[in-house]
C-alpha cells in the first residue's frame, strides 16, 4: 500500500496543534520582518521595536537597489548557476552514493573516507587556493568556476548513500542483474526512480546552497554584471550607510525563488512514488 | 558469466568517478595547501613567494593561545546545545507532521523551512531587536510575566542584559542556530519516513499498537541511517558554527568573547589579522577536533546494530 | 622625459586603433563607489575612448577580493580603494605602486594635502604607496536640548574629562539620560592622544608594545571605568540597532565619531531631531582621525597612466573633492577643497552652526601616528580587557598586564 492510500485527512490532537502553530509562528516570524523591512525607509527600520506592519516604500527600495546593481542580470546568473549545479550534484551524488551504497569494491573504505573528511575541513583557507586554480584555468569571470568545483559535494554523498542503504532492497538490485540490466542500467533505470524524495531534498539543499553562496562568485567574479545575486546585494552593503530597506527588499526577492523551488521539490519529497509497489 | 563479473567490478569506479575528479582537480590542492601553510607564516598581501617556513611555531603559539581554548569551549557547547534539541525536536516533529497532517504536510514543512532561507541579516536586525536590552520584545514579556504570582520568583527583577554579558550570549545564539535548522532536520526525517514501508504500520496497526509505540517500535529503527546522517551534519555543522555567532555578536565574540567559535576566530585571524598560518594551525587542530567526534558518532551507530 | 612622450604619444594609439577601447578597472566599496561613479562624467570627457570598470563589493569583501589578488599577484584592478584599516597591512605588501617615484612624483603636491593622512599612507621601505581622498575628522555631537535641560554648558563638555564626567552626572540626575553609548568611546579617545612622532597607538617605533607602559592607557581605563560606575553609559555598541533606536530618542546625550556621522544623522539615523544636535570639538582638545580612504595603483596593473590620471582627477581636484562632501559626506583630504562657500554655509540640522569650519579646523590639528600590521588586534585585546575592567571588576592594572603581554605576544609573530 502506498503512502497515498493515508494522504488528506489531517488527525491531530489540539496539543499537538498548539505546538505545530506556535512553533510555526516563531519559524515565521523573522521571514515576516524581513518583508515587511522591504517595505519601510531606512530610517525606520534601524529602530527597536523595529516596525511590524507593512510600509508604503517598497517600490521605492527596489528603485534604490536596481539604481545600484543590474539586478536582473545577478539575479538570471544566480538562477543559471543553481540549475546547473543542483544537476550536476544530483547526478553525481547520486552515482557515487549508489556505488557506496550497493557495491563491495576495493577502494571503498578509504574512497568513503576520503569523502567524509572532506566535510569536516572549513572551507575560508581554501579560499586562496582555489583562486589560483581558477586562475590557472583562465576561470575567472566564469559561471562554471562556480558550479564546477561543488559539483559532487561530501554531504550529498553521504545523504544518498544512506537514502539508498534504507530505501532500496538488494533483491531488486538482484532480480534487475538477472533480468539481463546492465550495472549502469540498473542505476539509471531502477534506482533513479525511487530516488524521488531523496533527490528533492538534495536537490533543495543544494540549489539553496548555491543560491546563498556568495565567497564562491567573491573570489572568481571581476565585474558586477557577472555577480550572482547574494554577491551583488551585500555591495550595496556600506559599512556605515547601508541602505537598509534596499537591502531587505533584494533580500525578499532573493528568496522568492528560493520559496518556489521549495514548493516544487516538497511535492517531490512527499510522492512517496512506486516505494510501496516494490516494498511487498 | 565473467563479464557480468567484470562489469559488477568496474561498475562502481565509473560511478565514484566524477567525485575522484572533481577532488583531484579542485579539492586536493586547497587541502594540501592549507596543510603546508600550516608550518609557514605568511600574510598573503605580500605575495605566495613570501611565505615563511616556521616549523610547528604555528601549532605551538595556538596551542598556547588562551582565546583558542575558550573558542573551543564555546563550539563545543554552542554544537551540543543547538544541536540535541534540533534532533529530538525534529523527530517528533517530523512523525506528526508526515502521519498527522493529511494535506496540510506541504504548508507544515514550507513553514519549518523558512528560517533557513531567511537571510542572514534579516535574521541579525530581528533577533538582535527581539533581545535588546532596553527595548526588546523578549524582556517587555519577561517583565509582564514577572508580575505574575507564582513566575515573580523564577524570573529576573530587571531587564536581562542577553547580549551583554557573557552567561547569556550563548544560550541566545544555541537559540537561533536551533531555530535555524530544525526545519532543515525535519524535512529530512520526513523524507525517510517516506520510504518507511506502509505495510509495517499496517501490520502495527492490525495488531493494536498505538501512535506512540509505533513510533518507539517502527518508525525510528527505519530512521537510523538517516539518523545517522543527520547527527553527523550537526556534529560537523555545529563544530564549524561560524555564521550565526558571527552575525549575532557583530563579528567580534561578545565580552569576554563568549559568542566566539573556533571557527570565528580562524576567520578573523586569517582575514582581520593577516595571519594565515596561524590561522592554519587552528582550523587543523578543529579538523582533528571534529574528526575525533565524527569517528565518535560513528562508533554510537555502529553499536546501536546500525 | 620619455614616460611623458609616451603620455604624449597615447592619444595618436587611441585614435589610431578606435575599436579597441582601452578599460580600466577600479575596486570599490560603498560609499566610494558612488564618489567614483559621480566623478566619471567630467573625466571620461578627457578621455573618451577609456571605459572605466568600477568594481564594488561591500567594504570587508572587498578587502577580502584585494588580499587575494594580492596574493596570487592576478586579478588586481588598476585603481585599488584602501580603508585605512587596513593601510597598514597593504602598505606592507610590496605590490603597490611607490607614487612617490616618476612618472608619478606625488610629493610636489604633498602640501597639498592634509598632513597627517598624507603621512598615513607612507612606508618606510615602499614609499608613498597610496593617496588619501577622504578623512575623517574626530567631531563631538551633543544633544543641545538635553544640555540644556540639565543645565550643562557646552564648554563643560570639551574643557577636560573632569569637566566631561561632571557634566555626565548633572545629565543624568536632571535630565534622566545617558552621557555616551559606552564607556569604551571615552578610553578609545583618552589613549590616541599624546601619541609622539614615530609612535603607533598600540606599538612605538621599534614595534613592541606600549600598552603597559604609556600613560594613556592607564586614564583610559580609569576614566571608562569612572564612567561606568557612575552608570554615564548605554553599554550600547555603536552601530546596532539599539544604539540607532538610543540617538533617535536621545538617550545618548553625547556621540564622539568621524564628522561624517553628522551627515549620517541627519540622513536617517535622528532626523526628526533637526536643530537639536551641535557638534564640538572633543574633550581636552584631543584631535584624531576616524577612517579614511586612500587610493592606490598595484605594480601589476597594465594600465598605470590612465590610473594614476584618474587618481589625480579624484584627489587632486578641488571640484572633485568638493562634490564628494556634497553629495556623499567624504570629507576631503584636499585643502583646497575644504575652503569654499560649503564649508562656510550654516548647516540647519544643527541648529545653523557653521559646523563644517569646526571640522576643518579639527582636521589641521590631528597628528600622525604610524598604523602598524597587527592594530587590529592589538585593539580587541585591549577592549577585551576594558570589558573585563568593566563589568567584571578586573583590576585596571592586572587588565593593562596582561593586555600588554598579548599585544607583545602578537608583535613578535
Amino acid at each position: 500500500m502506498t503512502q497515498q492510500a493515508s494522504e488528506s485527512k489531517a488527525t491531530l490532537g489540539p496539543v499537538g496543534w498548539l505546538f505545530l502553530v506556535l512553533g510555526g509562528l516563531a519559524m515565521l516570524a523573522p521571514f515576516y520582518a524581513m518583508f515587511v523591512f522591504s517595505t519601510h525607509e531606512r530610517s525606520d527600520i534601524f529602530r527597536v521595536p523595529p516596525p511590524l506592519w507593512f510600509g508604503e516604500h517598497f517600490l521605492d527600495n527596489i528603485a534604490i537597489l536596481m539604481d545600484r546593481i543590474p539586478f536582473w542580470i545577478n539575479l538570471g546568473w544566480s538562477l543559471y548557476v543553481g540549475i546547473i549545479s543542483t544537476a550536476l550534484t544530483l547526478l553525481f551524488c547520486s552515482m557515487a552514493g549508489f556505488a557506496f551504497a550497493a557495491y563491495e569494491f576495493r577502494l571503498k573504505k578509504p574512497l568513503f573516507g576520503l569523502v567524509m573528511a572532506t566535510m569536516l575541513i572549513p572551507s575560508f583557507l581554501g579560499m586562496i587556493p582555489s583562486f589560483m586554480i581558477m586562475d590557472l584555468l583562465a576561470w575567472i569571470d566564469q559561471p562554471r568556476a562556480l558550479y564546477l568545483p561543488a559539483a559532487a559535494p561530501a554531504m550529498g554523498i553521504f545523504l544518498m548513500r544512506q537514502y539508498i542503504e534504507s530505501a532500496i532492497p538488494r533483491e531488486l538490485l538482484e532480480a534487475a542483474r538477472m533480468d539481463g540490466c546492465s550495472e549502469l542500467g540498473i542505476y539509471g533505470r531502477i534506482v533513479v526512480p525511487l530516488l524521488g524524495p531523496a533527490f528533492g531534498t538534495l536537490g533543495l539543499i543544494t540549489f539553496i546552497a548555491s543560491w546563498n553562496n556568495f565567497i564562491g562568485p567573491l573570489i572568481v567574479m571581476r565585474s558586477v554584471e557577472m555577480y550572482t545575486f547574494p554577491l551583488a546585494l551585500r555591495s550595496v552593503q556600506s559599512p556605515v550607510d547601508t541602505q537598509w530597506g534596499a537591502l531587505m527588499a533584494g533580500s525578499v526577492v532573493a528568496v522568492l525563488p528560493l520559496l518556489v523551488i521549495f514548493i516544487f521539490s516538497s511535492r517531490r519529497l512527499i510522492a512517496g512514488l512506486t516505494a510501496g509497489a516494490v516494498k511487498s | 558469466m565473467s563479464q557480468r563479473l567484470t562489469a559488477q567490478a568496474w561498475a562502481p569506479y565509473v560511478l565514484v568517478a566524477p567525485f575522484v575528479i572533481l577532488f583531484l582537480v579542485f579539492g586536493l590542492f586547497p587541502i594540501g595547501f592549507s596543510f603546508v601553510l600550516m608550518f609557514q607564516s605568511w600574510d598573503p598581501v605580500q605575495g605566495v613567494s613570501s611565505m615563511k617556513y616556521v616549523g610547528l611555531e604555528n601549532l605551538s603559539f595556538a596551542l598556547e593561545d588562551p582565546l583558542v581554548w575558550v573558542s573551543l569551549q564555546n563550539t563545543l557547547w554552542l554544537a551540543v546545545a543547538s544541536g540535541l534539541p534540533q534532533h529530538l525536536v525534529a523527530i517528533p516533529l517530523a512523525y506528526l507532521i508526515n502521519e498527522r497532517l493529511g494535506s496540510w504536510r506541504n504548508a507544515a514543512m514550507g513553514v519549518y523551512f523558512l528560517p533557513y532561507i531567511t537571510s542572514t541579516v534579516a535574521i541579525a536586525i530581528m533577533f538582535g531587536s527581539l533581545f535588546s536590552t532596553d527595548y526588546g520584545a523578549v524582556n517587555a514579556l519577561l517583565q509582564s510575566m514577572a508580575q505574575w504570582p507564582v513566575l515573580s520568583a523564577l524570573l529576573p527583577a530587571g531587564n536581562v542584559d542577553w547580549m551583554g554579558q557573557p552567561g547569556t550570549i550563548k544560550p541566545v545564539v544555541a537559540l537561533v542556530v536551533f531555530w535555524r535548522y530544525v526545519g532543515f532536520n525535519t524535512i529530512l526525517y520526513v523524507a525517510a519516513m517516506q520510504s518507511i514501508p506502509r505495510d509495517l504500520y499496517e501490520a502495527a496497526r492490525l495488531d493494536g499498537a498505538s501512535g506512540w509505540r509505533v513510533f518507539w517500535h517502527i518508525t525510528l529503527p527505519q530512521l537510523k541511517p538517516m539518523m545517522y546522517f543527520g547527527v553527523t551534519l550537526s556534529v560537523i555543522g555545529g563544530l564549524q558554527l561560524f555564521e550565526e555567532p558571527f552575525i549575532l555578536t557583530g563579528g567580534k565574540g561578545g565580552i569576554e568573547y563568549a559568542g566566539m567559535t573556533t571557527a570565528m576566530y580562524m576567520y578573523r585571524t586569517a582575514f582581520e589579522y593577516g595571519d594565515f598560518g596561524l590561522a592554519s594551525a587552528i582550523s587543523w587542530l578543529l579538523f582533528a577536533v571534529i574528526l575525533v567526534l565524527t569517528l565518535v558518532t560513528n562508533r554510537a551507530f555502529r553499536v546501536k546494530g546500525g | 622625459m620619455v614616460f611623458s612622450i609616451r603620455f604624449l604619444a597615447l592619444p595618436f594609439l587611441l585614435c589610431s586603433s578606435v575599436w579597441a577601447q582601452t578599460v580600466i578597472t577600479v575596486a570599490a566599496f560603498p560609499s566610494v563607489d558612488e564618489v567614483v561613479r559621480a566623478a566619471l562624467p567630467a573625466w571620461q570627457k578627457k578621455h573618451p575612448n577609456v571605459q572605466v570598470k568600477v568594481v564594488s563589493r561591500e567594504f570587508a569583501d572587498h578587502h577580502t577580493a584585494m588580499t587575494t589578488a594580492l596574493s596570487a599577484s592576478s586579478g588586481l584592478p588598476d585603481v585599488m580603494t584602501i580603508e585605512y584599516g587596513y593601510l597598514g597591512r597593504f602598505a606592507q605588501s610590496g605590490g603597490l605602486e611607490d607614487l612617490a617615484q616618476p612618472p608619478y612624483a606625488v610629493r610636489q603636491h604633498q602640501a597639498r594635502f592634509v598632513a597627517y593622512a598624507w603621512a598615513q599612507a607612507q612606508h618606510d621601505s615602499f614609499g608613498q604607496i597610496a593617496l588619501p581622498t577622504d578623512i575623517g575628522p574626530g567631531a563631538m555631537f551633543y544633544r543641545v536640548d538635553t544640555l540644556q535641560k540639565a543645565g550643562v554648558k557646552p564648554e563643560q563638555l570639551s574643557a577636560d574629562w573632569e569637566s566631561f564626567l561632571g557634566a555626565g552626572k548633572q545629565i543624568k540626575d536632571k535630565a534622566g539620560v545617558f552621557l555616551v553609548a559606552h564607556a569604551r568611546d571615552v578610553k578609545d579617545l583618552v589613549i590616541r592622544a599624546g601619541v609622539q612622532a614615530g609612535e603607533g597607538i598600540y606599538y612605538d617605533a621599534q614595534g613592541q608594545s606600549l600598552v603597559g607602559s604609556a600613560a594613556r592607557f592607564k586614564r583610559g581605563f580609569e576614566l571608562a571605568k569612572r564612567v561606568r560606575d557612575a552608570g554615564l553609559d548605554a553599554k550600547v555598541n555603536a552601530w546596532s540597532n539599539e544604539w540607532g533606536e538610543s540617538l533617535k530618542r536621545g538617550n545618548v546625550t553625547v556621540q564622539m565619531m568621524g564628522a561624517w556621522l553628522g551627515g549620517h544623522l541627519q540622513n536617517w539615523l535622528a532626523p526628526q531631531s533637526a536643530g537639536q544636535w551641535r557638534s564640538g570639538p572633543l574633550p581636552e582638545g584631543v584631535a584624531t582621525s576616524w577612517g579614511g580612504t586612500f587610493y592606490a595603483i598595484p605594480k601589476k596593473s597594465a594600465q598605470k597612466a590612465l590610473a594614476w590620471d584618474l587618481i589625480e582627477h579624484l584627489t587632486l581636484n578641488k571640484a572633485q573633492q568638493q562634490l564628494a562632501f556634497e553629495r556623499f559626506n567624504a570629507f576631503p583630504a584636499l585643502l583646497e577643497g575644504q575652503a569654499g562657500a560649503y564649508f562656510e554655509q550654516p548647516v540647519a540640522y544643527f541648529g545653523g552652526q557653521k559646523a563644517r569650519v569646526l571640522w576643518r579646523d579639527t582636521a589641521q590639528k590631528i597628528k600622525p601616528s604610524r598604523v602598524f600590521r597587527n592594530d587590529p588586534i592589538a585593539e580587541e585585546i585591549v577592549n577585551a580587557e576594558l570589558d573585563l575592567v568593566l563589568t567584571k571588576g578586573k583590576s585596571i592594572d592586572a587588565a593593562l598586564a596582561d593586555a600588554h603581554r598579548l599585544v607583545q605576544r602578537r608583535a613578535q609573530r
